[in-house]
C-alpha cells in the first residue's frame, strides 16, 4: 500500500498528474537516460587527460607546450550529440508502452518533453559543476579545457549555464522530432529524413560557397552574444519540438 | 445495462487489407462479452481502433458516448491488453505494474502482488526475457488489477497453460463479482470462455458475422443422435448444419428448432444435446466464407 501512497493519485482528463506520470515512464528505468551517458562521458573525459598527460610528459612539462594546446577539443561537447540518440532510443522504447496504458500521444509527448527539459538541466548542472572544479584545478593541473570548451572561456558562470542548457534542448528536442519520424514511418521514415537533411545541408552549403557567403555567416554569427545564440537554440527547440508533436498526433503504435 | 462500446459502419484499410469492414454493434456493461475469431481475422485491429491507438478510415466509435480518440476521459476509464504488446528494454514486472498504477484510477496494488503470486510471475526477470505465457501473465495482472471501467483483452492467455488459464478465468470472474465491469476478451479458444459470455461477436476478414447475445446462440441449434433413418427422417426440410454417420448411427445438428420440434424429436427416440459454441461458430462462419465465394 505504500508504494501507491506515495505515488501522486492516477490523474483525470489529461490533468497535468497524467502529463507528469507519462514523464515518468522514461526515468522507471534510468539505466539508458541517466547513467549510462555518464558513464560514457566519464570514460571521454578519462581518456582525454590520459592524452593531455601523455603530451605533457613528452613534451617534459606543461610549461614546454602552448598556452593553448588543451584548449580546442571536441570530447565535451560530444555529450550533446549522443543525448539526440538518448531521445531518439528512450522514445522508440516507451511509446508502444505509454499507448498500451491508454495515455494519449498528446500526454505521452508532453511527458516526453518535461522530460527531456529535466534532463536538461540535470546534465546542464552537472556539467557546469564539472567546470567549476575544471577553473579552479587550472585545467585539472594541465590547462586544459573539457567541460568549459573554448568559445565558453570568456562566458560568466550563468552565461555558461545557460549555454549548456540551450544546447541540451536543441539536441533533445531534435531528437524527439527524430524519434516520431522513427515511431510514425518506421526505417524507411528515418532514412527518408536523412537523405533529405543531407540534401538541404548540402544545398545551404553550395549557395554559401557559390555566392562567397562563408565570410558574412560566420560574422553574424560571430557578431551574435552568447545568449542572443542560446535563445535562437531556444527557439530551434521549440520548433522541433512542435514538429515532433504534430507527427506524433498520427502515430500509431504497430509492432 | 447501458451501451458502453457503439460501433457503426467501422471500416479500416491497412496496408492494402480491409483489416475492419464496415462494423456495427454496440456492447453493453456491466458484463463480460467475447470478439471471437480466427487470427489475422480483425479482432486485433478492432480492439486497437477501440483504444485509440489506430485511426478509423471511415465510420464512427462511441466509448462511454465519447470518441476515444486521443480521449483522456475515456483512455483514462479503459484498460487494453493486447498479446503483441511492447514493453521498454531494461523492464522488470514490478517496473509496468509500477506505472500501471499510476494510470488506472481504481488500481489495486495489494490485488496485483496476490496475482503475481499466484501466477508465479517471476518479479527480477525483464519483461523481454520472459517466456510467451510470462508476458501474458503480466498483462492478465494488469487487467485484472486495474479494475477499469472496459477492460479490453487480447488473446489474454497466449503461451499459458491449462492451470495458468484456469487461474486467469477464476481471479477474473472472482474480482468481476466484486467489482462489475465491462470486459471484452478476444481468443479463439471460444468453448473455455464461452460460459462467461453475455454476448458473442464473431469476426471473420475483418466483418462481424454473428452478434448475438451468447444464450440465444446456444439455443439456436440443436444435435439430434439416433438411428439414421430416424435422423433423417427429422432433418428433411430443415437447416441443416452438420451431420455425420457412423453404421447405422447419425447425429446432426440442426438450426431452429422450437420446444415443439424437440419434444417430437424426443418421442422419436432421438437424443438431443446442445451444442458447443466453438462448433456452432466454426460452422456458421464456414458456411459464410462459402456462400461469399459462391456469390
Amino acid at each position: 500500500m505504500t508504494a501507491v501512497a506515495t505515488a501522486p493519485a492516477p490523474g483525470r482528463s489529461g490533468t497535468p498528474s497524467r502529463i507528469v506520470n507519462a514523464a515518468r515512464i522514461h526515468a522507471a528505468n534510468p539505466w539508458g537516460t541517466l547513467i549510462l551517458p555518464w558513464i560514457i562521458y566519464a570514460a571521454i573525459f578519462a581518456l582525454t587527460l590520459a592524452i593531455w598527460g601523455l603530451i605533457t610528459m613528452n613534451a617534459g612539462g606543461r610549461q614546454n607546450l602552448d598556452a593553448d594546446a588543451f584548449l580546442y577539443n571536441g570530447g565535451g561537447t560530444w555529450v550533446l550529440f549522443y543525448m539526440m540518440v538518448v531521445a531518439v532510443q528512450a522514445m522508440n522504447q516507451t511509446f508502444k508502452f505509454a499507448l498500451g496504458l491508454c495515455v494519449t500521444r498528446r500526454e505521452y509527448y508532453l511527458g516526453s518533453a518535461l522530460y527531456f527539459l529535466f534532463l536538461s538541466a540535470i546534465y546542464t548542472t552537472g556539467i557546469t559543476l564539472l567546470g567549476i572544479v575544471e577553473r579552479a584545478t587550472d585545467g585539472w593541473g594541465l590547462q586544459g579545457s573539457f567541460f568549459v570548451p573554448f568559445w565558453m572561456q570568456e562566458a560568466s558562470l550563468a552565461e555558461r549555464w545557460l549555454a549548456w542548457f540551450g544546447l541540451f534542448t536543441v539536441f533533445f528536442f531534435l531528437g524527439a522530432a527524430v524519434a516520431t519520424v522513427y515511431v510514425r514511418w518506421g526505417s524507411n521514415g528515418m532514412i527518408a529524413f536523412f537523405a533529405t537533411l543531407s540534401v538541404l545541408a548540402l544545398a545551404a552549403v553550395f549557395v554559401i560557397v557559390r555566392f562567397d557567403l562563408g565570410p558574412e555567416v560566420s560574422g553574424w554569427f560571430g557578431a551574435r552574444s552568447l545568449v542572443q545564440l542560446v535563445g535562437l537554440g531556444l527557439v530551434a527547440s521549440a520548433v522541433a519540438g512542435l514538429v515532433g508533436f504534430l507527427l506524433m498526433r498520427r502515430a500509431t503504435p504497430r509492432a | 445495462m447501458t451501451s458502453i462500446i457503439e460501433v457503426e459502419g467501422l471500416t479500416k484499410h491497412y496496408r492494402g487489407v480491409t483489416a475492419v469492414d464496415d462494423a456495427t454493434f454496440a456492447l453493453q456493461g456491466p458484463a463480460i462479452h467475447g470478439l471471437l475469431g480466427r487470427n489475422g481475422a480483425g479482432k486485433t485491429t478492432l480492439m486497437q481502433l477501440i483504444s485509440g491507438q489506430e485511426f478509423a478510415s471511415s465510420g464512427t466509435i462511441r466509448v462511454f458516448g465519447e470518441s476515444p480518440v486521443e480521449n483522456p476521459d475515456v483512455l483514462g476509464r479503459m484498460c487494453f491488453i493486447k498479446e503483441s504488446q511492447v514493453y521498454p528494454d531494461g523492464f522488470k514486472a514490478p517496473h509496468v505494474l509500477r506505472a500501471a498504477s499510476w494510470f488506472f484510477p481504481h488500481w489495486n496494488e495489494e490485488l496485483a502482488q496476490q496475482l503475481v503470486e499466484d501466477f508465479r510471475l517471476p518479479v527480477k526477470r525483464q519483461v523481454k526475457k520472459m517466456s510467451r505465457g510470462q508476458r501474458s501473465a503480466l498483462g492478465a495482472i494488469v487487467a485484472i488489477a486495474s479494475r477499469a471501467e472496459l477492460t479490453l483483452l487480447d488473446e489474454p492467455y497466449a503461451g499459458l497453460d491449462a492451470v495458468a488459464r484456469h487461474l486467469f478465468y477464476d481471479r477474473l470472474l472472482a474480482d468481476y463479482a466484486e467489482h462489475p465491469r465491462t470486459i471484452v476478451l478476444s481468443t479463439h479458444l471460444i468453448d473455455e470462455a464461452a460460459d462467461l459470455l453475455e454476448r458473442v461477436i464473431v469476426i471473420d476478414s475483418g466483418r462481424i458475422v454473428i452478434n448475438e447475445l451468447a444464450d440465444d446462440l446456444r439455443g439456436s441449434a440443436t444435435t439430434l443422435a439416433g438411428r439414421a433413418e430416424d435422423v433423417e427422417r427429422f432433418a428433411q426440410g430443415r437447416e441443416v448444419i452438420d451431420q455425420s454417420r457412423l453404421g447405422g448411427l447419425a447425429t446432426v445438428t440442426l438450426l431452429g428448432l422450437t420446444a415443439q420440434d424437440k419434444d417430437t424429436a424426443q418421442k422419436a427416440g432421438l437424443e438431443i444435446s446442445p451444442v458447443s459454441l466453438q462448433q456452432l461458430i466454426v460452422r456458421r462462419t464456414g458456411a459464410s466464407m462459402e456462400q461469399e465465394l459462391a456469390s
